[in-house]
């Protein structure tokens, strides 16, 4: 079943056009990869599943994108709405600064889930729990969360995103301000939360691509150029471009 | 002539640097150099220059007193007081400018004269010995870079030494001014009690007119005249007005400033804020006491109210509005280096723009936001224009703003005003108050970098 259609999708930033007719389908409880060189259009592909280009005054999007059926790119989506379903972990760990607790209480907070405050430590446990994150910062849940190192604050980020329970979690190169370590527990993590989430990541590493994901798009210069299993993109594409950017003759 | 003088060494200075360089040029066609080829031009150029004018500098100070030492020391046997010889050399001055008016003698005539000799003896003995001692320095400089001497390092260490000296100066003036007033406010603390001072009820510094120069101190008179509370309490009242002006709109419009306005909005408002800030305080002065103290005294007529024309609101209430621009901008400044990435992560959850603001962004920006309050609150403090003109000179113990009340600063003012006797208490009075708003607004500064200073180094 797809979770996400993409259909004609066209991005502008002022007057320069950053995405050419994106059709793109996304499985549920899947991890779909994005991949590409650097300033092919992958993130801002990303950031269209959640409006989060919106925030970008020049940014204009068109065409359709449908998240269970429904098209988010209307006038009047509950962008509010569209984010507590579908949220985001961005490049580089942004805890809030606050306590670990507050970081994780933000959203079920603004978006009123808990009724109360044993619901709220509950919600805060299990988030920490899901990004295997609880064991080592239990016993100081009510510290500032910039003080963690930069594999727990990304860990962090990603338990806030799972509190409110969003259907689709984004992400943006999650691991590449990160150490080998950190990458690694973050990539297990993700490949534990596809079980209740859909998630699609962007990502320069190829390796880490083939290790996480189930799909793979590529993308080059705007475009779309092959989408498929994991598998089929990284062992028999279809196009010479993915081919040559796979083997490292490009990008 | 002293133009012509500083006019020529620097002339010279400057030409001596383009020949030092060319020097340099032409050794170079022979030798290896030891710096590059402007240093040579520097090195001969302070060496023309810094003596000569230094010499220059020392002989302006100095030369009307040893001028004066030579014209009074025909007189020194006579026995004359200090203060007699001051008049009469006065009357010889004005009488060489042709200025004079009184009774001429003899003795007044023969001191102009030769006076007049004196200055013109003088006037040519610096012309002739500046220009000697520049003459010989750049000689020697000449000679040294002739022989092919390093010269980057002296360079170095001369515009070391003009970098200590300016700081030096900065630091010695400072450092000056807090003597002086610890010095007077002591000799003012043996006349009044300390604890009179700072726990007295009653300021009425006026009293202390009424005494003739010739009679003896009488410490007893001055009980219940210097009493600071009410000062002190006026200050902190309108203080407290100004900040309740300026702190929500300043924060407000910062805000507003920094998250919401567009990009062209903001090019254009920005700059029109802060001109507010460049408004010399001595117009918002007027505009308080003829506009908004009669404004609020004429709405207060029509409510039913008692108003004073000058009211500690209207002062008040004017020092916030001079106190936005400082809040406004600097809030808008730590509000705009909150990382993007926050806003971001906060949206990405779902949240709107007032709650990204209200929960992820002010709680981020807070230590900046407060160090702009407290540097506002120490402006408000030591603010002085306004409150003269504004609010009254009466140190009157209220906390009704619509009455009269004064600050520290005005009171200065009212003190030092018109002709002041050294040694009177009345005159120290503005001293201790001084000091007193010195440490005041000093921890409040201390305070406010302390807490900026802490904020920079999160983000950094």
């Amino acid at each position: 079943m797809n979770k996400i259609e993409a259909k004609n999708v066209d991005v502008y930033y002022g007057a320069k056009q950053a995405l050419f007719d994106i059709n793109m389908d996304i499985e549920a409880n899947k991890v779909t990869a994005l991949i590409g060189p650097s300033g092919c259009g992958k993130s801002t592909f990303l950031r269209c599943l959640n409006r989060m280009n919106d925030v970008i005054d020049i940014c204009k999007v068109s065409g359709v994108v449908k998240i269970n059926d429904y098209d988010i790119n209307q006038k009047d989506t509950d962008v509010v709405r569209l984010r507590e379903k579908v949220g985001m972990i961005f490049q580089k760990p942004n805890p809030f600064p606050k306590t670990i607790y507050e970081n994780i209480s933000y959203g079920p907070e603004i978006h009123g889930i808990a009724q109360s405050k044993s619901e709220m430590d509950n919600i805060v446990e299990e988030s920490l729990r899901k990004a295997a994150l609880w064991e080592e910062v239990k016993d100081r849940i009510h510290e500032p969360g910039t003080g963690l190192s930069g594999g727990q604050q990304q860990r962090l980020c990603i338990a806030r995103t799972i509190s409110i329970k969003p259907e689709v979690i984004l992400m943006d190169e999650p691991c590449s301000a990160l150490d080998p370590i950190a990458t690694a527990q973050i990539e297990e993590l993700i490949d534990e939360l596809r079980k209740e989430h859909t998630i699609i990541i962007v990502t320069h590493s190829m390796s880490q691509a083939a290790r996480v994901s189930q799909n793979t798009g590529f993308f080059h210069l705007g475009k779309l150029i092959e989408v498929g299993s994991t598998d089929k993109i990284f062992k028999n594409p279809t196009q010479q471009q993915t081919q040559d950017y796979i083997t490292g003759r490009f990008g | 002539m002293n133009s012509v003088i500083f006019l020529t060494i620097v002339l010279l200075a400057l030409s001596s640097y383009f020949f030092g360089r060319k020097k340099a040029i032409l050794i170079q066609s022979n030798k290896r150099l030891t710096a590059l080829p402007k240093f040579y031009g520097y090195y001969l150029a302070i060496w023309c220059g810094a003596p000569a004018f230094l010499l220059y500098a020392l002989w302006s100070i100095f030369e009307p007193s040893i001028v004066r030492f030579f014209i009074l020391s025909d007189y020194s046997s006579q026995g004359l007081l200090e203060g007699e010889l001051n008049l009469f050399y006065e009357k010889v001055k004005s009488l060489s400018r042709n200025q004079y008016s009184g009774e001429l003698t003899a003795e007044l005539q023969r001191s102009a004269e030769k006076y007049l000799n004196f200055r013109d003896i003088a006037k040519w003995s610096k012309v002739v010995i500046v220009l000697s001692l520049l003459i010989a320095s750049t000689g020697y400089a000449y000679t040294k870079i002739s022989n092919n001497t390093k010269t980057r390092e002296p360079v170095e260490i001369f515009l070391k030494g003009v970098f200590f000296l300016s700081s030096l100066a900065a630091i010695l003036t400072t450092i000056g001014i807090i003597f002086s007033l610890l010095f007077q406010t002591i000799e003012f603390f043996q006349v009044i009690p300390l604890f009179d001072f700072v726990f007295g009820m009653h300021w009425y510094p006026a009293k202390a007119f009424v005494r003739d120069a010739s009679e003896a101190l009488d410490p007893s008179m001055y009980s219940d005249t210097f009493g600071a509370v009410p000062i002190f309490a006026g200050t902190f009242f309108i203080a407290f007005i100004a900040m309740c002006v300026a702190i929500p709109i300043g924060l407000l419009s910062g805000i507003y400033m920094a998250e919401y306005a567009s990009k062209r909005l903001r090019q254009y408002a920005k700059p029109v804020i802060e001109i507010l800030a460049g408004i010399p305080t001595v117009v918002y002065g007027f505009f308080a006491a003829l506009t908004v103290g009669p404004f609020l005294k004429d709405l207060g007529l029509s409510l039913g109210l008692e108003v004073s024309a000058e009211s500690a609101l209207a002062a008040g209430g004017v020092m916030g509005i001079m106190i936005i621009p400082f809040i406004s901008s600097l809030s808008d400044d730590v509000i705009t280096s909150v990382p993007q990435n926050l806003r971001d992560g906060s949206y990405a959850m779902g949240a709107t723009k007032s709650e990204t603001i209200k929960r992820v962004i002010i709680p981020a920006a807070l230590p900046g936001i407060v160090g702009s309050i407290l540097l506002g609150v120490s402006r408000a403090i030591g603010e002085t224009m306004i409150v003269v003109m504004a609010s009254g000179l009466a140190a009157n113990l209220t906390l009704n703003p619509l009455e009269s009340t004064s600050t520290i600063t005005a009171q200065i003012v009212v003190i030092l005003i018109g002709d002041q006797q050294f040694g009177d208490p009345k005159t120290q009075a503005a001293f201790a108050l001084g000091l007193s708003l010195f440490i005041v607004t000093l921890v409040l500064n201390i305070v406010a970098l302390s807490v900026v200073k802490k904020y920079r180094e999160k983000y950094e």
